[in-house]
């Protein structure tokens, strides 16, 4: 029977699929283009497809994977901390050759990409977290996604559902409620008993790789105002805001959310800058 | 066939306090984040009187035992710690107490076991102990992750199980709790330990531990038929483990109302089971958890969480046709019941003496119905077969 996940997968058409062993999990990983490597981490659901990557493909290698327990990668019960995914892609970076990366991560790709970013600085070459998860700020609260009725879900999720509905079931749609039910439990292994990593906020500073912040305005999952936060705890970061968008600015607008992060990519390395930063902070 | 030889009779109350709004129905849920203003605390003061009065007065009548169990955050049970009612239960009864108990996961273990312990002491051994996952509600009710609640209620049961049974002080190493010094002070009453039972709603996860565990199973709120068959399911498994499943160790459940006549009767007892069925398990969006269900059930249930006799129009004739449901004469429960439990094969008979929001008087009137004429005409029967047996072998 047809599922509404043929659109998720539609909108990869041209990229190469592959299936990676990493230490007993079946990973897929699409790629397409050639330039500079381009991963880009997703976040808590993937029912939408990745069509905005087509944007980098042009300048650049872009790598997308499928974290254990989402997507078309295999679940495994012993990825159950922000620490397992970032360790499952230090691997899967290893076996892909990737020496230095651009990293790209949204919402929970966004937590995880901050995450490997402090633990192997030096890999990333440019950093951009749109609407990053993992900061727990306690004046600017983000909205528990389990807490939302399920019905809820898209107009907290976006500014216009509208740009969801392609990607919504029609009827009763087995196969896109088990993405969902699986997915659902992958993200529980990681926030049910907390909403992010309490102590992201103390290791923040270890990244020095130019990062970028990209949040749309009307975000009422991790609220614009969170923005501020990470800035202040982040040594070399910069912020680009959209209007009218929520908190999937590459869902809601490829065209110029993509073109913010191709942009801030193909700058010109701000030369010594993170550097001089963390000395500047280090005395 | 008449019942099982030492067949034994316990009563079950639910204790839903039901003086709820006007407006009730436009509550999705009357679980989790149903509002607890509505719970007005002199009017729950009444409610333990009366219920805790119900269960006692079984207990005189005769009853061989009576039965709480657990749930949070919702007027369908005021019975978040069931362990307190056992504890109030136990100066006034005689009889056997079933906690039903708080699930092993959502208390810390060692907690739990001491708190059983006591209860079991304190009443010179009449505790039974049954240990459900929990609704999926509990978890929304609570900080344990559901997504890990099976492989934590093992764990659990297994830390439990290790205090009651093994000499201490002992220690425990495992993926959830580790404790240095594990030594109960008191040790159970009953040894090697309490009676135990694992309840649920028929998820193999469930039976196989149950299975493995060598304890009892039960399960309320499925049809009969996957009730049968669970319970089948285990006995075989059991045995696959070295354990022999005895008839006790597979109760059931019964919804009874006894009435003047079998149709007056029904008529009397169906707004109850209505209201307990539209109403009080309503749970809306809660009834689902992530990770309660394997995704192979996920997927064998069609992606939905409950069987389909929930949530749907309430329809009288097949709830009466999916649960073990009685209402009648006496005569007529006692009929009912001797044939639930020759087809289960079991000599353990528990009987939901509240249901809803049924009043006082009917659940006097049903629990005296019981224990002065259906338990008494169950064990006469049973007494003329077996000297009708002794006549014949003479």
């Amino acid at each position: 029977m047809a599922s509404v996940l043929d659109r998720t997968k539609a909108a990869l058409d041209g990229f190469e699929r592959q299936e990676i062993e990493i230490n007993g999990i079946n990973t897929v990983v699409y790629s397409a283009g050639s330039g500079e490597p381009l991963v880009y981490l997703h976040g808590s659901g993937t029912f939408a497809g990745f069509g905005f990557a087509r944007h980098w493909v042009k300048t650049h290698r872009v790598i997308l994977p499928y974290h254990p327990g989402f997507g078309e990668s295999a679940d495994d019960a012993r990825i159950e901390s922000i620490n397992d995914h970032v360790l499952h892609y230090l691997d899967l970076f290893d076996a892909l050759g990737l020496d230095q990366i651009n990293l790209v991560g949204s919402s929970l790709g966004g937590w995880i990409a901050s995450e490997i970013a402090i633990v192997q600085p030096a890999r990333i070459a440019r950093l951009v977290l749109v609407s990053p998860g993992g900061l727990v700020i306690k004046d600017v609260p983000s909205t528990d996604l389990f807490t939302v009725p399920p019905k809820d879900v898209s107009v907290y999720l976006v500014a216009d559902p509208a740009v969801l509905a392609p990607f919504m079931p029609e009827g009763h749609d087995l196969d896109f409620m088990t993405l969902r039910y699986r997915e659902t439990i992958s993200s529980a292994r990681l926030v049910w008993e907390r909403p992010g990593n309490p102590k992201l906020d103390q290791w923040l500073h270890r990244i020095s790789a130019p990062t970028l912040l990209l949040w749309g305005e009307g975000d009422r999952i991790k609220p614009f105002a969170q923005a501020e936060t990470w800035l202040k705890l982040l040594p070399n970061a910069q912020l680009e805001t959209m209007a009218g968008v929520g908190h999937l600015p590459l869902d809601e607008q490829p065209v110029a959310a993509a073109g913010i992060v191709s942009n801030f990519l193909n700058e010109s390395p701000a030369a010594a800058k993170p550097a001089a930063r963390i000395t500047k902070k280090a005395s | 066939m008449p019942i099982l030889p030492d067949t034994e009779f316990m009563a079950w109350h639910f204790m839903p306090y039901y003086d709820l709004p006007e407006n009730i129905d436009d509550y999705e849920s009357l679980w989790v984040d149903f509002p607890n203003k509505y719970f007005d605390p002199k009017k729950g003061h009444e409610y333990y009187e009366r219920y805790l009065s119900e269960l006692v007065l079984a207990d005189k009548l005769g009853f061989d035992g009576v039965c709480i169990n657990e749930h949070h955050n919702t007027p369908y049970s005021l019975m978040p710690v069931p362990s307190i009612l056992a504890g109030a239960l136990i100066p006034q009864t005689k009889g056997k107490i079933c906690v039903m108990g708080t699930p092993a996961g959502l208390d810390h273990p060692h907690r739990l076991a001491e708190s059983y312990a006591m209860l079991d002491v304190m009443s010179g051994g009449r505790m039974e102990f049954a240990f459900p996952l929990g609704t999926p509600m509990e978890y929304w009710s609570s900080n344990v992750n559901p997504v890990t609640a099976r492989e934590r209620q093992r764990e659990a049961l297994e830390v439990i199980m290790k205090m009651w049974t093994q000499e201490g002080p002992t220690s425990h190493s495992g993926r959830f709790y580790n404790y240095r010094y594990l030594n109960m002070w008191p040790r159970p009453y009953q040894q090697p330990h309490p009676p135990v039972y694992l309840v649920g709603s028929g998820s193999p996860g469930t039976i196989e531990l149950a299975a493995e565990m060598g304890f009892g199973y039960s399960s309320t709120f499925s049809p009969i038929t996957s009730q049968l068959a669970a319970q089948k399911t285990l006995k075989e498994r059991a045995a696959h483990y070295g354990h022999t499943i005895r008839p006790s160790q597979v109760p059931i459940v019964c919804m009874c109302y006894i009435g003047d006549d079998d149709e007056s009767a029904l008529a009397e007892m169906e707004p109850h089971v209505r209201y307990f069925f539209t109403t009080l398990t309503r749970a809306g969006r809660f009834i689902d958890a992530p990770g309660y269900l394997s995704l192979e059930e996920f997927q064998k249930r069609n992606g939905r969480m409950l069987p389909s006799s929930h949530g749907g129009a309430f329809d009288w004739a097949q709830i009466r046709q999916q649960f073990r449901v009685v209402a009648g004469t006496a005569k007529t429960v006692a009929d009912t019941i001797e044939k639930w439990a020759e087809e289960a094969q079991t000599s353990r008979i528990i009987f939901q003496i509240h249901r809803g929001n049924m009043p006082h008087w009917k659940v006097v009137r049903t629990i005296t119905g019981l224990a002065n004429e259906v338990i008494p005409m169950l064990k006469e029967r049973r007494r003329l077969a077996d000297a009708e047996l002794s006549v014949a072998a003479e």
